[in-house]
């Protein structure tokens, strides 16, 4: 049979009106509310703040502190992504169907990996705290534990993108998986692998700041501090180190993807003084790490702080589910989905227009500006802004999501294979065209991706920006913990949990209908 | 006994057939040719008796191990198919790796899990690699990245992988599809001489009808999923080859012969390749 109209349309427009049909409530729990943003009040206020970040503050006392925060925080997120990589690796080969010659999922690893990352590290790190007293180590662990999950899932699942054409004729003349893995996958999967381990440094950087909110020490101690007391110079100063601080760390990941794109040598080893430098300095710096934030491991694990853990968890049993509480929860975990829903599409079209334009130049600046401040940090901001509630957070949300999807799509529209487009161009096609028919298409499935995936991540952070006023389940969760009532905590994180597993499987079904 | 295929058929999970009673044998030492017209089965049959797709019909045995039922498993399975080499017509190699890891790849299978490991670190047989690249003619290459090279290179780091393994059964699917037509000439007569002089058994699927009547004795015809013919060389008539081909119209696929520009304008994209690296 001759088809003479597009068998596509119908399906398209109906996956359309489902969108719109999910979205409109959504949008309405977010309590949307452009308005606010130019509301006079609103805006004196927020002015009156921002005027106060100048000038940041520069007293030789301060700046030592600063120093010295800076630098904890630096080696919290470097020990904390040594222990995350250590625990990533061997769960995310057990995780991957990569290399596998019947396509198993592993539901043990998976659900291992959902429980580390379904619980936002911010929580991880207040357990910690209460366990281990104030102080670094608790920070370095819900690092550990967390990025351990986000890395073990990211590493399956690159692995399981890349073409396992050369990983299959390597198992079928006898090679082992992991084998099969090492020759077959991971030259093609190296660069994104390495790319992403290093991206996920400068987000535990944030992180580490982030935790200094609840006592783990760093940057986020003494900013906490400073908006506490309305510092605004001193506000300036810190977010001025972060910035610094995000900077290097993309300049770095820049060098290494470089780096990764030389050819080699003409030499037999693939490695050569460059390689062995990087080696030593990684060596150094975790050691460094280590040494600098003067954990002492051993005391950790003692049967002392054994016995408190177990006490303190068994506080959270049973969990409260008296139909009052459950009804309270839901409501929570309805505002928290809307949050991070309408936060993460904000972020994609304003990254999506930020990462289009070329040169990048000027406006990687503004997105990096944008990532480098932590989303609890901009909540605090915004609820300046627009007043507490989702509105703000659902902004906080996309102003720091905006940055790091634009990074992304920019990096995406980078590695998107050239030749399609050079096709287009010597077919006489203009460049928007050339974008659209050449760029895009190949670009698409890892836009799709990234913007799932930061959902998923996104929908962690909405359950805890609350901490800061913004609504949603953290802000039940920050209440009863702080008035001890461990039974209801307990139902709060239970549901954090089930809603982070029910969005990464949504996630994942609509990244495979989206291929 | 090489390999022997008894009734074999194979049924994708969507109700495909792409094989159907296949039946064919062959001794250690032979050498044959598969041709037929494109899905006919010639890769699918190929992946059979290599053990990358089970058979769902029909018996069979590969190098003294059966391909269904009591099929090896495990490390078993590993051993065997160490003994299976396959040059694959789009050669599965990773863009990013360099020619000397790509060809020593071909080991995997045999050697030990530290030589493998230690081998990314540093390559553990410089000079084997260099040999078997050296006889398809790109020893030059050896450090190279395979995404630095044109798509007729590639395939010929393909074939130096399989060279490597030296394999006891070697198949070849289109080993050739992306050279031109002297380089395809040699590269046959290559894997024919080198399988006659090891006693190896070489089956090798072919579009170029005349590249298969030049260098192979027994000609085995594929079409829709089964044995249209299975003949020595001399008796493979223009009818049958007709017939064979009836699908793809009057002309019989040949080695196309291009015009002398266009193995110039390769030989200057080799140069090009070549200034771009090492």
């Amino acid at each position: 049979m001759l088809l003479t109209a597009d068998p596509a349309a119908r399906p398209r427009l109906l996956g359309a009106l489902t969108v719109l049909v999910v979205l409109w409530p959504l949008f309405q729990a977010a309590e949307v509310k452009p308005g606010a943003l130019f509301d006079a009040s609103n805006l004196k206020v927020i002015g009156n703040f921002l005027a106060a970040f100048l000038p940041p503050e520069t007293g030789a006392g301060f700046l030592g502190h600063l120093a010295k925060a800076t630098l904890e925080t630096l080696a919290i997120a470097s020990a904390g992504m040594l222990l995350a990589f250590l625990l990533a690796v061997p769960l995310g080969y057990l995780a991957t169907a990569a290399g596998r010659e019947r396509p198993t999922l592993n539901p043990v690893t998976r659900s291992l990996l959902t429980l580390l990352r379904g619980i936002p590290e911010l929580v991880w790190a207040l357990v910690f705290v209460r366990i281990f007293g104030l102080g670094p180590a608790a920070g370095v662990l819900a690092l550990g534990l967390t990025y351990g999950g986000m890395l073990a899932k990211v590493y399956a699942e690159i692995l399981e993108s890349v073409d396992p054409a050369p990983a299959n004729a390597l198992r079928h003349s006898g090679a082992g998986r992991p084998l099969a893995l090492l020759y077959g996958l991971v030259p093609l999967a190296a660069k994104e692998l390495a790319s992403y381990t290093v991206y996920r440094w400068e987000c535990a950087i944030r992180a580490s700041v982030v935790m200094g909110f609840v006592g783990a020490g760093g940057l986020g101690q003494l900013m906490d501090q400073a908006m506490k007391m309305l510092n605004g110079g001193e506000a300036a100063s810190i977010l001025l180190a972060f910035m610094a601080l995000v900077f290097a760390a993309d300049g770095l990941s820049q060098w290494l993807r470089r780096a990764l794109d030389t050819p080699p040598a003409d030499r037999p080893s693939p490695f050569g003084p460059r390689s062995a430098l990087l080696a030593l300095t990684l060596l150094a710096g975790t050691v460094a790490s280590f040494r600098f934030l003067n954990i002492g491991f051993g005391e950790l694990f003692t049967a002392d702080a054994a016995r408190s853990m177990g006490e303190f968890v068994a506080g959270f049993f049973p969990p409260d589910l008296s139909a009052e509480w459950l009804a309270k929860v839901g409501k929570g975990i309805w505002e928290t989905l809307a949050i991070s829903v309408v936060g993460t599409l904000l972020a994609a079209v304003a990254g999506l227009l930020l990462a289009l334009p070329k040169p990048h130049a000027p406006f990687g600046f503004v997105l990096n500006a944008l990532r480098s401040v932590p989303e609890l940090v901009w909540a605090t901001i915004t609820a300046l802004a627009v007043g507490l509630g989702p509105f703000a957070g659902a902004l906080a949300l996309a102003l720091h999501t905006a940055g790091v999807l634009g990074r992304l799509y920019a990096e995406a529209f980078d590695n998107a294979p050239p030749a399609a487009t050079r096709a287009l161009r010597l077919a006489g096609a203009p460049a928007g065209v050339r974008f659209l028919y050449g760029t895009l298409p190949g670009a698409t499935p890892q836009l799709i991706a990234y913007t799932l995936y930061r959902w998923e991540m996104n929908i962690r952070m909405a359950a805890i920006l609350g901490f800061v006023g913004a609504g949603g389940l953290g802000q039940l969760l920050y209440f009863e913990l702080s008035l001890f009532h461990y039974a209801q905590a307990s139902t709060v994180i239970i549901a954090m949990l089930l809603l982070s597993i029910g969005v990464d499987q949504t996630s994942a079904w609509l990244r495979q209908r989206l291929r | 006994m090489s390999f022997s295929l008894d009734g074999v058929g194979l049924t994708h999970a969507n109700g495909y057939t792409a094989l159907a009673d296949i039946s064919l044998r062959a001794d250690r030492g032979e050498r044959i040719a598969l041709i037929g017209p494109s899905g006919a089965g010639k890769t699918s049959l190929l992946s059979v008796i290599g053990t990358a797709l089970a058979p769902t019909a029909g018996q069979g045995t590969v190098l003294d191990s059966a391909l269904a039922g009591q099929a090896p498993r495990g490390q078993d399975l590993k051993r065997l198919r160490a003994r299976i080499g396959t040059i694959h017509q789009a050669p599965p190699i990773p863009g990013r790796q360099r020619v000397v890891t790509a060809v020593l790849a071909g080991r995997l299978g045999q050697w030990p899990a530290w030589k493998s490991l230690a081998s990314l670190l540093y390559p553990m047989d410089i000079p084997g690699a260099r040999a078997a690249l050296e006889r398809v003619e790109l020893a030059d290459k050896l450090f190279c990245r395979c995404d630095q090279l044109s798509g007729g290179q590639l395939q010929r780091v393909g074939i130096a992988r399989v060279l490597y393994q030296q394999p006891d059964l070697l198949l070849a699917d289109e080993p050739v599809s992306a050279l031109d037509p002297a380089l395809a000439q040699a590269t046959i007569r290559l894997l024919t001489a080198d399988a006659e002089a090891r006693g190896a058994t070489l089956i090798a699927s072919l579009h170029a009808v005349d590249l298969a009547l030049g260098n192979f004795r027994r000609i085995v015809g594929v079409k829709a999923g089964r044995i249209a013919f299975d003949l020595p060389s001399e008796r493979v008539t223009d009818a049958l080859l007709h017939a064979l081909y009836a699908s793809e119209g009057e002309e019989l696929p040949v080695q196309a012969h291009e015009p002398a520009y266009v193995t110039r304008q390769r030989a200057a994209n080799d140069a090009a390749t070549r200034a771009a690296c090492c």
